[in-house]
């Protein structure tokens, strides 16, 4: 019985009057890949961002491992095994690839770093054509990247990313997730996805909705309705 | 006599480069504009003058302590906590910053007997460099400047810690979110920003006096050398203090105090209104 690794309850966040999530509620398992999907603005962002401990929430509780962390910082939470992928600023632009790897594996002996950095090129040998380039100076594409690379280099239970899709060619993207898969299934890592386009049904077992910061739906992606989502709430 | 100005700047300039890079380190990594930095660092000076009687090394290390101590204490007890209830609020900072340099300067004045001290070295060795006379202290000086730059920069490039901080000054985001202790990343530099402050203050000391207003023209003249050059770069904040200390000596010559002031807070507003990213370019503008 796989055991409840994340979960927020009745989570509210507010920017001054503003409220970008309401009473937001939801649950992911180990070893399961969860996509939270939306249409812009729907909280996406404020709602793994506040997960990670970026923001506080006005009310409402976020447990990692049943255990309350909704006090607890960021570093805090990473240590707990929570590593997010944020949507921008995502890579520390004057320094190079390797270096920017070896922030992901921040904890880690030299050792594990290596063989880490190791993974991480397997499944972007681009990045290792590229270890010593500054990170600013790569593409769009090459950049995001290296910011999935560093979530893998943290080797973390819980892998969060946000809108990985952006900026990327879909078929990228589709080789992308079936990638983060891979990985699920042979490491069994705790992956959730936040989208905006529908591609991450393609690999995640679960899927919520969220709009205008609240929850809409959640459902087993293989019981969902394609068509509706679709034609309600996202692009194509 | 060109020559002699020219050299005369750079002993100003590589004396000034050290309050910069203090605060370049600091702006550069926490974002607040600590207006504190020197006054800690003269604070130390006047420590080292106290503690003269006990050998010159003793009062040395006294200084680096104090100065790395309230520096360390003054981030991780006022300023980190109040990052977290306030966010980050230049203003805010600027004045509370200025608060504890006037705090700072007043205890100077109630803890030590003189308010006023300078440093003489008691050997005097004459370097002849093109067919210039120097005093060989002033030399030691611009040495340890570029001795400390050169160390900084290679404990940020090799070091975890320093990696750390130079990720911190390049997207807090991300370091939060790998798991730096930004917390601490904020408190070190702010402890290594003020000593160096105080080994400025200590080298200015032995040019002109140090009184209890003198952190705020060193901290003053630090910002703006720091931005001129491009601030959170600190090559850029040594070439910057070099060619300042230069347009300092010179105009020393032929400009009162006050015109002088005036041409430094006009290539000041130039260089803001030119490049506000200072002349070598930085991440952050001001």
């Amino acid at each position: 019985m796989p055991s409840l690794l994340l979960e927020t309850e009745n989570l509210t966040v507010t920017y001054g009057s503003y409220a970008a999530l309401k009473k937001v509620s939801f649950s992911v398992y180990e070893g399961e890949i969860v996509a939270i999907v939306g249409p812009n603005g729907a909280g996406k962002t404020t709602l793994l961002e506040t997960i990670a401990g970026l923001l506080r929430p006005k009310e409402g509780v976020i447990k990692i491992q049943s255990r309350d962390v909704t006090k607890l910082g960021p570093l805090q939470r990473r240590r707990l095994g929570l590593m997010l992928i944020p949507q921008e600023q995502n890579i520390f632009f004057s320094m190079s690839v390797k270096d920017n790897l070896q922030f992901g594996a921040f904890y880690e002996n030299k050792r594990t770093t290596s063989e880490l950095l190791k993974r991480v090129f397997q499944a972007f040998p681009k990045l290792r054509d590229r270890i010593t380039q500054i990170a600013g100076t790569m593409s769009g594409g090459e950049q995001r990247m290296l910011a999935i690379g560093i979530g893998l280099a943290a080797n973390s239970r819980i892998l969060m990313i946000d809108e990985l899709s952006l900026g990327l060619a879909p078929k990228v993207v589709g080789s992308i997730l079936t990638l983060l898969r891979n990985i699920r299934d042979e490491t069994g890592t705790t992956i959730v996805l936040s989208e905006q386009s529908i591609k991450a049904l393609d690999v995640a077992d679960r899927v919520y909705g969220l709009e205008a910061g609240e929850v809409m739906f959640a459902e087993y992606t293989q019981h969902l309705d394609r068509d509706l989502i679709k034609s309600m709430y996202l692009g194509a | 006599m060109v020559v002699q100005g020219i050299i005369t700047g750079i002993i100003i300039g590589g004396i000034l480069s050290l309050p910069v890079m203090g605060v370049a380190l600091i702006y550069g990594v926490t974002g607040i504009l600590n207006y504190a930095i020197a006054t800690v660092g003269v604070f130390g000076a006047f420590v080292v003058w106290q503690l003269l009687p006990y050998g010159i090394l003793p009062a040395i290390l006294g200084g680096i302590l104090t100065s790395f101590l309230i520096g360390y204490g003054l981030q991780q007890f006022l300023l980190n906590p109040l990052i977290k209830r306030k966010g980050n609020d230049l203003t805010l900072f600027f004045i509370i910053t200025f608060g504890i340099a006037t705090i700072l300067s007043g205890l100077i004045k109630v803890l030590f007997p003189r308010p006023t001290i300078s440093f003489e070295f008691q050997s005097h060795s004459i370097l002849h460099i093109a067919s210039i006379a120097v005093d060989i202290n002033r030399v030691i000086a611009i040495a340890i400047a570029f001795g400390i730059l050169l160390l900084m920069r290679f404990f940020e490039k090799t070091t975890k810690t320093g990696k750390s901080w130079l990720g911190t000054s390049q997207n807090l985001k991300m370091a939060k979110l790998v798991g730096v202790n930004v917390e601490f990343v904020f408190s070190l530099v702010s402890a290594i920003g003020c000593t160096l402050g105080f080994i400025g203050a200590f080298f200015w000391g032995t040019l002109y006096n140090l009184t209890l207003t003198t952190g705020w023209d060193l901290c003053f003249l630090g910002y703006i050398i720091a931005i001129v050059g491009g601030i959170g770069n600190i090559w850029g904040g040594m070439i910057s203090a070099l060619i300042m200390g230069i347009i300092i000596s010179f105009t020393g010559y032929w400009l009162s105090g006050m015109w002088q002031s005036v041409l430094l807070y006009g290539i000041f507003f130039l260089v803001l209104v030119i490049a506000p990213k200072g002349i070598l370019g930085s991440e952050r503008s001001v």
